[in-house]
């Protein structure tokens, strides 16, 4: 199957609409995240309930990177994602559209490495190694991740590896399977 | 203010305040959002809503710094701000321009594809309908016995399927409705920068510039 | 004024094993310009599909005319310029969402305006004049999400009107619109048709109420290899099967002090956005009986069924078996109420029909009931060459029949059916209708049915229900 670098107004609304499904999704267990904060921040770990959560976050990427294979699609699809919570009143307000790009980006470089070639299990992983790793980065700087104790810090980035790994890795290859079958998505390559 | 450059300085100030740790600058900053925000007459609970619901992640972030590092309580002061500066500069932004305003302004202004522009207008515009398809997602899951969680692929997948046919139903509509990617189109509402919008773009930007070097500075 | 003449036509969706069966095959017809045509045939026959290559949506989004050609006025579609072609056909769909870009109605018809690149000083007298022509000049500024299903398609005939296209295409657009508002629209199309000398294409199940308004009935067959015009005689014998027979002197009994309620309202109040549709000091439904809700378009019958189904909230009492559904788990209400979705896709939550069936079975309340039965059943809804079909690409009937029989399956004590006969050709409703009946008495279930249309009905339901001015009431009469 041959797909193109264009964007056409189906693609856009698409992803716009995954992105906001998957806004909504996750807002549904906002309440989680909320609960998971409030239990931890008392012993100083309340950003771990980010960490734990991050995979359902950013599951939108790679997802639109695997559905569009297309260059960008990963970024767009996190970003439009984003500008949408942001609407919605989100508990990151403006930042959130920052983060929107930075996740975005993030889980594109895995797509990006391979070059846009791949479409498998090792560019998923890839991608999923690199929005942990980009994240990471940037809560460092946003949210004062440099300051912590080398321990936590390490504890941290493990639990958002594992985190994205199960979400935006072998939950989206399930999805995508599932998918694959429909043949639904072939329309995709005009 | 002109909707492009209300976006457009609200993501610079988050971006600039994120590099940055000046706390009475944040605070500085929240105020103003909030003083903005008031000005739409925002209803009673949206207020509430507006100040618990950073509540959580900020303290959450203060009480780390102070307990998981040694940097002390200025910075746990400046992160608390920080979050409350971003929601209220961003919540300023977006209570006061509707989406379909944005959206025109970012075609005429920013001159991005009207393609993006009312592909994203379409899909935004379903929001309510997409709240209430993942309630009917789970419901029509229970409904066949079997319970669909957040770890489940079926539920991303119907929501993928919903919105494939839903994409599908929308862009042929809009293009039986004479929408045409390539083709120019006229604007009924004409969304105009004016020169006082730079003024406030540039003035603004200069303002936190000075504030930041000279709290910087002390 | 236009002439559609489809030359030759065929028309392949390809399947990923590349393979291109022929959805459409060598088609040739002429739709007579300034004519009102009726387009009819089984589900799943093709009509969508050749609807939507003549208005140029395909093959731009989907499949390929493997042969032939359709030419509007003697160019073909192909060659009209994308930003001419609004001017020339437009298409009103048969699902009333998910068919605007805007948020509010008179912001829909400007967009249309904009992109024929009108003038922006000619925009208003323009959409002042399509909304007056469909008599919605009240809804101009409401919010599209908020109109009932009925006030959409009338949106969607203003926008169409707005843009002034020679050639209007409607695929079953009447699908769930009231008798009243489908009466309104038709006698509008016929005054387009009439003093503006539009060419109208239409394409409807249920030929109820067409006879006095259209000059030719099409009727394409099943397997979609042949497009006839029937003649004068032929067509109005086939009209005459669909004289709605006389549904008024239809009487149905009124329930009893014996029947026992298996739903009861008590001062219950349903609102949407700021409407108040239902308030009700009492009401039942009751136990191993049938009942038909009917009520205009937006009176709230779907928003009804939802409450019951904890989808929507309400405030007062809604109890099913002596249980407050709003406090009930998900799990333990599902397992004694179901909702038969007015749209079939919300349904299904696996890829193929045989899998679709599989999960129902494994979860049924009464499996071995079903067992033996669900092949004959199959063979009887023309659905058992489809096992392997993924449910996705089903044809509009098809997805209803699969729908509605997978949930018969699940044998669930009381299932909610939200408008279930929309889409079925003439047979399927009567085989459906059958199958509803016999499982119904078998499993001793309840069940609500929505429906607009009414044919053959008597013979399905014990009560009849009406919703009109936000009050439920049993009446004795069918129509
Ligand atoms: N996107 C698609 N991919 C593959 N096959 C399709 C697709 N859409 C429709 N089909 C198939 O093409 C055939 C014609 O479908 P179409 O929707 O045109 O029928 P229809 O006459 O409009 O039926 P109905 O009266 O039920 O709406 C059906 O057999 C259907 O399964
Ligand atoms: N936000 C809102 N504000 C005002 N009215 C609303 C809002 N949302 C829905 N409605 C109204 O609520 C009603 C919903 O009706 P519902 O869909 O239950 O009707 P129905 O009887 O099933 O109609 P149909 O026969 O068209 O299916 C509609 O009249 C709609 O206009
Ligand atoms: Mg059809
Ligand atoms: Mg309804």
């Amino acid at each position: 199957m041959k797909y193109s670098n264009a964007w056409h107004l189906r693609d856009i609304i698409l992803l716009t609409l995954i992105a906001i499904f998957f806004g909504v999704i996750y807002w549904i267990v906002g309440p989680v995240y909320n609960l998971l904060t409030v239990a931890l921040t008392p012993v100083g770990l309340g950003p771990a309930a980010n960490d734990i959560l991050m995979g359902i976050w950013v599951m939108a990427g790679p997802l639109s990177g695997y559905v569009f294979k297309k260059v960008g699609s990963a970024t767009l699809g996190e970003f439009l994602g984003s500008v949408v919570e942001m609407f919605l009143g989100g508990q990151w307000g403006a930042s959130t559209m920052i983060s929107g790009v930075v996740q975005g980006i993030a889980s594109e470089l895995g797509f990006t490495f391979t070059g846009y070639k791949r479409y498998d299990w090792f560019s998923l992983n890839l991608s999923v190694l690199t929005t942990t790793i980009v994240t990471f980065g940037w809560d460092m700087i946003r949210n004062g991740y440099a300051k912590y104790n080398i321990g936590l810090l390490i504890a941290l980035f493990v639990i958002r590896l594992i985190s994205t790994w199960i979400f935006a890795g072998v939950l989206t290859k399930a999805i995508v399977k599932l998918l694959d079958r429909t043949h639904l998505m072939q329309t995709q390559t005009r | 203010m002109n909707p492009s450059f209300k976006f457009l300085l609200a993501v610079l100030i988050a971006l600039e305040i994120s590099f940055t740790s000046t706390w009475i600058v944040n605070l500085a900053l929240a105020v103003i959002g909030l003083l903005l925000i008031l000005t739409s007459r925002p209803t009673f609970k949206r207020l509430i809503l507006l100040f618990f619901v950073p509540l959580i992640p900020a303290s959450a972030l203060a009480v780390a710094i102070l307990l998981q590092s040694n940097a002390g309580i200025h910075f746990a002061l400046v992160l608390f701000t920080r979050i409350y500066a971003y929601v209220f500069v961003g919540s300023a932004a977006t209570l006061t321009t509707t989406v379909s305003d944005l959206v025109m302004s970012l075609e005429q202004n920013a001159h991005i594809p009207s393609k993006f522009a009312y592909g994203f207008l379409g899909a935004f515009n379903l929001l309510p309908k997409i709240v209430s398809e993942v309630n009917i997602i789970r419901a029509a899951g229970n409904m066949r016995g079997q319970a669909l969680h957040i770890w489940s692929p079926q539920l991303y997948f119907k929501a993928i399927l919903a919105s494939l046919d839903w994409s599908e139903n929308l862009a042929e509509a809009m293009t039986s409705h004479g929408f045409s990617e390539e083709a120019p189109r006229t604007y009924f509402k004409r969304i105009r920068v004016r020169w006082w919008d730079w003024l406030v773009l540039i003035g603004s930007l200069v303002l936190l510039q000075v504030a930041l070097f000279g709290f910087h500075l002390q | 004024m236009a002439t559609i003449a489809v030359n030759h036509l065929s028309f392949s969706y390809p399947t990923e094993d590349g393979q291109k069966p022929l959805t459409l095959n060598d088609l040739s017809a002429t739709f007579p310009s300034g004519g009102f045509s009726l387009l009819t045939g089984p589900s799943g026959s093709g009509k969508s599909t050749l609807m939507k290559i003549i208005s140029g949506l395909y093959p731009k989004f989907s499949g390929v005319i493997t042969a032939g050609e359709v030419r509007l006025n003697d160019t073909k579609i192909s060659d009209i310029p994308e930003s001419d072609r609004g001017q020339l056909v437009a298409m009103m769909f048969q699902n009333p969402n998910q068919q605007f870009a805007m948020d509010t109605v008179e912001r829909e018809l400007i967009f249309a305006l904009e992109n024929q690149q009108v003038a922006p000083d000619h925009m208003m007298a323009r959409v002042d004049r399509a909304l007056d022509y469909v008599e919605i000049t009240d809804l101009r500024h409401r919010q599209l999400n908020s109109l009932s299903g009925g006030e959409k398609q009338k949106v969607a005939l203003a926008v169409i009107i707005a843009m002034r296209a020679d050639t209007i295409l409607l695929d079953e657009p009447f699908a769930s619109v009231d008798p009243v508002a489908r009466q309104l629209l038709l006698s509008k199309l016929s005054r387009l048709q009439r003093e503006e000398h539009k060419t109208i294409l239409i394409s409807d199940h249920d030929l109820e109420d067409y006879d006095q308004y259209i000059d030719h009935l099409f009727v394409l067959n099943g397997t979609g290899d042949s497009l006839t015009l029937l003649d004068q005689k032929a067509a109005q014998q086939k009209m005459a099967a669909f004289q709605r027979q006389d549904t008024s002197n239809k009487q149905l009994q009124l329930p009893t002090t014996t029947d026992q309620a298996v739903i009861a309202a008590h001062q219950l109040t349903l609102t949407a956005g700021n409407a108040t549709l239902i308030s009700q000091p009492a009401m039942n439904f009751f136990k191993h009986h049938i009942t038909l809700l009917t009520g205009a378009n937006g009176t709230g019958k779907s928003t009804l069924l939802l409450a019951i189904s904890k989808l929507h909230q309400y405030s007062g009492s809604l109890l099913l078996n002596q249980n407050e559904v709003a406090k009930m788990h998900r799990k333990q209400l599902y397992q004694q109420v179901a909702l038969i979705f007015q749209d079939a896709d919300q349904q299904f939550l696996n890829v193929t029909v045989a899998e679709e069936l599989a999960l129902s079975l494994k979860n049924s309340q009464q499996p071995t009931y079903f067992m033996d039965r669900i092949p004959g059943f199959l063979k009887q809804l023309h659905l058992e060459q489809l096992q392997d079909h993924v449910v996705y690409t089903l044809s509009g009937g098809q997805k209803k029949k699969l729908q509605i029989l997978e949930m018969l399956i699940m044998a669930t004590p009381v299932e909610l059916f939200d408008e279930p006969f929309t889409g079925l050709d003439f047979t399927s409703l009567q085989t459906v209708m059958a199958i509803m009946k016999t499982v119904a008495h078998d499993c001793q279930q309840t069940m609500v049915i929505v429906s607009h249309q009414l044919f053959g009905l008597d013979a399905l339901v014990d009560y009849h229900v009406t919703l009109k001015n936000q009050q439920l009431q049993y009446v004795g009469g069918l129509a």
